[in-house]
């Protein structure tokens, strides 16, 4: 379908002719290992634990998103307390979302390849997440069957997600050590759709969930 | 928003013209104060409280300078890696080049609609308006891409670009064009109108086009930071994507983005971090569009590439943080660059995007105050690159038969004849005192000179000349004053 385009040569001709006119090594690198590039900066936090978590609710409260904390034996519990505030009834989860946050008293669709137009006509998504990092007040979703897919988290208005504290890491290099090799899916969710297109003044929901609710979990001895 | 602003740099007025209109509109000159205000405090403000911020900056110079040496790798393997996971990677030379493929592959979809992410790579090949020519509908769906399609305007501000309008005339925008005649005009309400507006759209458009902040070449994966949820809508519900990046969008590794994510926020709307950023790679099945198409755009790249100082020209990541905090484009808004890249990175950009051949008003658009290289997050030494240019566009001129009528041209030939010899300095320090003479008030100024001076006394006086020149008074001085006395030496 695309024969192999002469541009492409071109271009790839042009650049290496540029960069091995003005490379300073005398001999010109096929590739630096990258090995010798300054990064000074912070990789690991200082805080503690609960310090941590305190960062993450105050960050996340800064973005408009609302956090409850919970023991581990009250999920279940505080998923239902947040889903009846709502007033909403139909939910939509993924598919590998834990069966007891599966809430009875409500309506769950549960997706196994839904369709655009059945997910859109859920009122709120319950998900998990795979960290957050505190400093920046960052949920990172990567698309596992417990997080769901991409359109998941963003047709429903209101999006629940479920965090453990020991998901929580500080600074966002510690969030790349965690990953043991580069996601090909990633979600990286700063608060509720929000935008300063008008006047520069933030304004939250715009097209993504006009509602974002965090349940942190106290999973840490 | 008088005129209708010329962002084609082969047909924008100068920039010392084209500014006129926005400094005659104290209206536009209010928008724009206010903003770039905002955004200005709200990223120092941020910034400050990052203890290790110049330690990124140096790494985020570091690694965009490592990626542009080493360019052609990186883009080889970005290339292999988008394939192998169901990406189509193709090669524009220009812009042209870039609108046919755009063009060729829509035409297989039988596209006849198409809703876009906020792209600056997609205005620099002015890939609308060749869209409409082939009977494609564009749906703008970033709120500000919005504002201007509908109100039929032209960006002023990378990050920003409706950044020039307010409220009260978006809402009359948004009136007129949606037919919603009780809206307000205020901003949650006129948020709501356009998710109203494009939500259709977004479910039932089965080709996007986007841009892309960062393409990873150990991954293949792209990566789009964004506000609003346009960019996530674009990029998981259409059956085609179709991402257009230039060539100097690559990041080496997965790694170096817990150094650009840091900075980019930051710096573009002074947030700890933008609410969404989404990053994929190639196609994956069930989740997302199944076709990937990346056009990757040279566009005179290249060539800036090869030139030593310009290089640093590729390192942007496009923040605008230089464009918010510049003195110049405070005063004069981005329409006044004609072109889409306006500010401090568009004064030193769009010259070599146009060979040197066209905006050649633009590296004089500057003070040269350094504000932009200081908050530049890859430290682009903005005002290094402007002399280089302003000397590349000087070398130009001396080629042109036309020099020898040009005053300034005129002016610098015979200071520097005069430069060249001590008696011919003295002549002329000597007649110029007594010319300026004639123009010197009782009250010592000068409050108008004619010709080329006038520039300068039209808006300030000039102090006259003192009686005694400084070598005059140097030479009148008695011989053993010459060394400092005791006192002054401590």
């Amino acid at each position: 379908m695309t024969a192999p385009s002469s541009s492409r040569q071109q271009i790839l001709d042009r650049i290496r002719a540029a960069t091995q006119l003005t490379t300073h090594e005398s001999a010109p690198v096929k590739v630096a290992p990258e090995t010798n590039l300054p990064r000074t900066y912070i990789h690991h936090g200082q805080l503690t634990a609960q310090a941590r978590i305190a960062l993450l609710t105050e960050r996340l409260r800064e973005y408009d998103a609302e956090l409850v904390e919970c023991t581990p034996q009250a999920i279940s519990s505080t998923i239902a307390a947040q889903l009846a505030a709502t007033g909403k009834h139909s939910f939509v989860a993924p598919h590998g979302l834990p069966a007891e946050w599966l809430v009875p008293g409500f309506q769950w669709t549960i997706d196994h390849s839904l369709s655009h137009a059945e997910i859109e006509q859920t009122e709120g998504v319950v998900t998990g997440a795979y960290c957050a990092v505190a400093d920046s007040g960052t949920i990172v979703l990567h698309h596992s069957a417990a997080e769901g897919r991409r359109v998941l988290t963003l047709l429903p208005d209101w999006h629940l997600c479920i965090l453990r504290a020991s998901q929580v890491v500080e600074t966002f290099p510690e969030y790349i050590d965690r990953c043991p090799q580069p996601p090909a899916l990633a979600t990286y969710i700063s608060g509720p759709s929000a935008t300063a297109d008008i006047e520069m003044t933030r304004i939250k929901g715009v097209h993504g969930p006009r509602f974002l609710h965090v349940i942190l979990v106290r999973d840490e001895s | 928003m008088s005129t209708h602003p010329i962002l084609d740099p082969t047909r924008a007025l100068p920039f010392p013209q084209a500014a006129l209109p926005v400094l005659r509109n104290p209206q536009l000159r209010k928008n724009i104060a206010h903003a770039t205000d905002v955004i200005e405090a709200k990223r120092d403000k941020l910034v400050a409280e990052k203890t290790d911020w110049q330690q990124l900056r140096s790494a985020a110079s570091a690694i965009r300078a490592h990626t542009l040496e080493n360019l052609a790798f990186y883009l080889e393997q970005f290339e292999s890696r988008c394939t192998a996971a169901g990406g189509q990677v193709h090669w524009a030379a220009d812009a042209a080049e870039a609108r046919q493929i755009i063009l060729d592959l829509l035409r297989r979809e039988n596209a006849t609609e198409v809703i876009k992410i906020k792209t600056m790579t997609s205005a620099e090949i002015e890939l609308n308006p060749a869209l409409e020519a082939a009977g494609v509908a564009v749906f703008e769906t970033d709120l500000a891409e919005l504002i201007l399609q509908l109100g039929d305007d032209q960006p002023s501000h990378i990050v920003a670009p409706a950044l020039h309008v307010n409220r009260s005339q978006v809402r009359e925008i948004f009136v007129r064009r949606m037919g919603l005649a009780n809206l307000s005009d205020d901003p949650e309400a006129l948020t709501a109108a356009a998710r109203i507006w494009l939500r259709r759209k977004f479910l039932t458009v089965p080709t996007a086009i986007g841009g892309a902040n960062f393409l990873i070449a150990e991954t293949g994966s792209a990566v789009v930071v964004e506000s609003e949820g346009n960019g996530r809508m674009c990029l998981t519900l259409p059956r085609t994507m179709i991402t257009v990046a230039g060539i100097e969008k690559i990041l080496p590794r997965f790694q170096d983005l817990e150094v650009m994510l840091q900075v980019l926020a930051r710096s573009a709307t002074g947030e700890r971090m933008n609410p969404y950023t989404s990053l994929w790679t190639g196609v994956t099945p069930g989740d997302g569009p199944e076709r990937f198409h990346v056009v990757l755009l040279d566009n005179q790249r290249s060539s800036i590439l090869g030139r030593p100082t310009e290089r640093q020209t590729l390192k942007c990541i496009r923040c605008a943080a230089c464009i918010n905090t510049c003195p110049v484009y405070r005063q004069t808004g981005g329409h006044a660059y004609g072109s889409v890249y306006p500010g401090p990175i568009g004064a030193i950009l769009t010259p070599q995007l146009m060979r040197m051949r066209h905006a050649q008003s633009l590296p004089y658009a500057s003070s040269l105050c350094g504000a932009c290289y200081e908050v530049c997050p890859v430290k682009i030494n903005i005002p290094e690159v402007l002399i280089d240019l302003r000397a590349q566009i000087v070398d130009q001129q001396r080629e042109q038969p036309y020099r020898l009528f040009d005053p300034m041209y005129l002016g610098m030939k015979i200071a520097n004849l005069l430069f060249a010899r001590t008696w011919r300095f003295r002549a002329a320090q000597r007649l110029g005192r007594i010319g300026l003479r004639w123009f010197t008030a009782n009250d010592g100024w000068i409050h108008s000179l004619p010709g080329l001076g006038a520039k300068w006394t039209q808006t300030r006086d000039l102090r006259g000349l003192p009686a005694q020149t400084f070598r005059d008074w140097w030479a009148a001085r008695a011989p053993h004053s010459d060394q400092p006395s005791g006192k002054e030496a401590q």
